[in-house]
């Protein structure tokens, strides 16, 4: 192997000079660590991109994305929590919505649809029911052949198996979905999952039910609330009583940027997109009706023009109405 | 009676237990090991005998070692299973073997009991005066059969070899096996890791030899004390990699960290391919992306049952049918698979919106409803009441006559919404006017 620093550059010019011939990639030519120009790709993506800035997809949402700092992280671990079990088809199906986002923003770079790995442990799914292949396709596009579950029936299996899958690198995403706070679940096990989604560049998502926040090692946490939905648009007006797209009420707890705030998200299930509710906002359409306003206001209305967030639960109702009454 | 004789009431099942142990434990002098009544075992040793220095040396190890144990065994070595039950349990002084052809030598001064005769076939030679094999011999076969049924005919020509005989080994023989012996008995997992990555490599090469891959795997543990454990490992894809082997391996033995024992450690290591497929070769693409990925992605899957145990890894399964636990359910990677190509998994058109997540078992919750047919006003679930902000529906599904007998009741779908946010999937069991009141259940979660 080549031995100076000038052989091993003229090496390299060769290299590329061949791939350049044959117009295939020149990374797959290169052995790892090899010079810093050369990138070596496993499955399409460079390997060790560890001190490089993590690629993002843009939620749809300005200012949730201005929080995140451009977007969920491609390469990174992201924690979502719900407060309550019962919670768990929003808190899942929020999970959810961010892993289609990235896999959207990934599938323009990389060829082909990946599957997806969700790690359970028995009883979360005891609990909350197993993912329902028709209803995740019908929501978030994921197609049930490409849908793959593991049951663990205790806790350090599924972070082993969490942990095997994140660093593997041939899931589109990764989710590992657990109960409660256990003590095993700590800043080494968090980082370690962290590690591997950043070099093997694939999200990682940890879902919590009926959890508090903790000190992880996720570079993004987002607590996740029901919302009440808005209703179904039709041609002529919003049908009344009716259950449109699904709705969360999330308070991004920490993020890269360190931002953090309050928002609320519609899901938009056919591109794949969320939209922020502005509560005062698009006053014309979908929040005529007092009731609806009444529904939004549950947890956390979000607020339109502050850059703080706004406190969740009661300050965001009052504060909604009294913009209403002014406007 | 004797003072000293120690009365122990018979247990048939431990002696069973105890003959199978040993039979375990047989395994390591050839893998067809059958069991012969309650007190016997064969074991075929076509081809084995030279592992062990010829067939004499053979007997006499597997005799002694034995006696080690505390056993009083006797064993015979014939080339029938006939002579060799006869020689182990007939013979005076000693064990021995009967050379190939000199069986009607060695069988003419036995008992009659030596051929495995029936009680009522051996009274009635006895009570004509024919005790010994050797007086069959000479005796004219037909009117011997006329007489004592074909039997007798049968089980002489098979001591005699005249006719085959063949034992039906207690375990199905692998189509392939490699194994060490060990004169240092080993014990610590990185040692036995570091064994099977050997054996792996001789297995390779003959099945490169024969174009297979494994799809099954077994590690035998021959304990020196004579218990031997089994370990089990499945492929998704045939597979002959030794590093692969080895990481399969490498997951079981972790998963069974505390129940294997290793004693006083192993003095023979076998691993054996149980189950093997065609290897089919192909030929990547110079980037070969897709294949990686996907030999990457059932490696995984193959490691997570080692580690996890079988059915750890699931995908849905679809089927063709409306009703939705039915529809799609969640099936063991490799059953699913097995299954796919006769189901069809073309998508259902369904407009109605479906839930995320379906629980295991739809759960009875208390509803009120304004109208009869009307949609629930609130409800009562796991000792929570949500109020009903808004609902959609009804969906109604009936059963599948056609599968239920009786079938079961008709089902109108609700999606609902409570006041804070959340979002169900509730039906209403039955029809009002019907003889049982209809109830109410909560199936799935929407996000």
């Amino acid at each position: 192997m080549a031995r100076t620093a000038m052989a091993q550059e003229t090496i390299c010019a060769l290299r590329r000079k061949i791939a350049r011939i044959e117009g295939t990639m020149p990374e797959r030519l290169a052995a790892p660590g090899e010079g810093e120009s050369l990138v070596l790709r496993r499955y399409g993506r460079p390997e060790g991109t560890a001190g490089r800035p993590s690629l993002s997809a843009e939620t749809g949402s300005p200012r949730l994305d201005a929080a995140l700092g451009g977007g969920i992280l491609q390469a990174a671990l992201t924690e979502v929590i719900g407060r309550e079990t019962r919670d768990s088809g929003i808190v899942s199906g929020f999970s959810l919505a961010l892993a289609a986002i990235a896999a959207r923003a990934g599938a323009a770079s990389t060829e082909g649809a990946r599957p997806v790995l969700w790690v359970a442990t028995a009883d979360i799914l005891a609990e909350a029911g197993f993912p329902y292949a028709p209803g995740v396709e019908q929501f978030f596009g994921l197609t049930p052949d490409r849908l793959l579950l593991v049951r663990a029936n205790r806790l350090e299996d599924a972070l082993w198996a969490a942990e095997e899958a994140a660093g593997l690198g041939c899931f589109s995403a990764t989710f590992l979905e657990l109960r409660g706070n256990p003590a095993r679940l700590d800043l080494t096990a968090t980082r370690r999952l962290h590690h591997r989604a950043r070099e093997a560049g694939q999200p990682v998502f940890l879902i919590r039910h009926s959890s508090e926040p903790e000190p992880t090692a996720a570079t993004t946490r987002l607590l996740v609330f029901p919302a009440s939905s808005s209703l179904r648009k039709t041609l002529a007006e919003p049908l009344p009583r009716s259950i449109g797209p699904p709705a969360f009420a999330v308070t991004l707890a920490r993020s890269r940027t360190g931002k953090t705030g309050t928002f609320t998200l519609e899901w938009n299930p056919h591109d794949f997109v969320f939209q922020e509710r502005w509560p005062t906002g698009e006053r014309g359409s979908a929040f005529k009706s007092s009731r609806e306003a009444q529904d939004t206001g549950g947890l956390a209305a979000a607020s339109f023009d502050r850059p703080d967030p706004a406190p969740p639960a009661r300050g965001g109702l009052a504060a909604a109405r009294k913009e209403r009454r002014a406007g | 009676m004797h003072p000293r004789i120690e009365i122990i009431e018979a247990d048939p099942d431990a002696d069973r237990r105890l003959l199978e142990s040993l039979a375990d434990w047989c395994d390591r002098f050839t893998p067809l090991v059958a069991l012969n009544g309650a007190d016997g075992l064969f074991l075929d040793i076509n081809g084995c005998a030279h592992l062990f220095g010829g067939e004499d040396a053979m007997l006499e190890e597997i005799v002694r070692r034995l006696t080690h144990q505390g056993f009083d065994a006797r064993a015979a070595l014939a080339s029938t299973p006939g002579m060799a039950w006869a020689a182990a349990r007939y013979y005076e002084g000693g064990d021995r073997s009967v050379p190939a052809g000199e069986e009607e030598h060695a069988l003419a001064p036995l008992p009659l009991a030596a051929l495995r005769l029936e009680e009522k076939t051996r009274f009635g030679l006895e009570s004509v005066g024919l005790r010994h094999v050797g007086a069959l011999l000479g005796a004219p076969r037909a009117p011997l059969a006329r007489r004592f049924g074909s039997m007798l005919i049968a089980r002489l020509d098979q001591a005699l070899g005249m006719t085959e005989e063949v034992i039906s080994p207690r375990l199905p023989v692998a189509p392939l096996s490699v194994e060490r012996q060990l004169a240092e008995p080993i014990g610590t997992r990185e040692d036995i890791e570091r064994l099977i990555l050997i054996l792996a490599r001789t297995l390779k090469e003959d099945l490169e030899r024969s174009g297979e891959g494994a799809r099954r795997l077994q590690l035998s543990l021959f304990r020196v004390d004579g218990a031997v454990m089994r370990i089990r490992v499945g492929t998704s894809r045939p597979l002959r990699e030794p590093p692969l082997v080895a990481r399969l391996f490498q997951e079981r033995l972790t998963a069974l960290e505390n129940s294997l024992d290793a004693g006083y450690g192993f003095d023979l290591v076998r691993l054996s391919v149980a189950v093997a497929a065609p290897f089919v070769m192909q030929q990547a693409d110079f980037s070969g992306h897709a294949s990686e990925e996907e030999e990457a992605l059932s490696l995984l899957a193959d490691r997570i049952c080692a580690r996890l145990g079988n059915g750890a890894i699931l995908a849905p399964a679809l089927a063709e049918s409306h009703v939705p636990e039915r529809r799609a359910r969640f099936a063991p990677i490799e059953e699913e698979a097995r299954a796919r190509p006769t189901g069809t998994t073309e998508p259902l058109p369904t407009a109605e919106a479906r839930p995320i997540r379906l629980l295991e078992k739809p759960e009875p919750v208390t509803a009120s409803a304004e109208v009869p047919e009307g949609p629930p006003l609130s409800f009562r679930w796991r000792r929570a009441l949500y109020r009903v902000a808004r609902a959609e529906g009804p969906e109604r599904i009936t059963s599948e006559w056609w599968n239920e007998d009786p079938p079961a009741p008709t089902r109108d779908y609700f999606r609902v919404e409570d006041m804070a946010g959340r979002r169900y999937w509730l039906y209403r069991e039955g029809l009002y006017g019907e003889a049982a009141a209809p109830r109410w259940f909560l199936h799935g979660i929407f996000p």
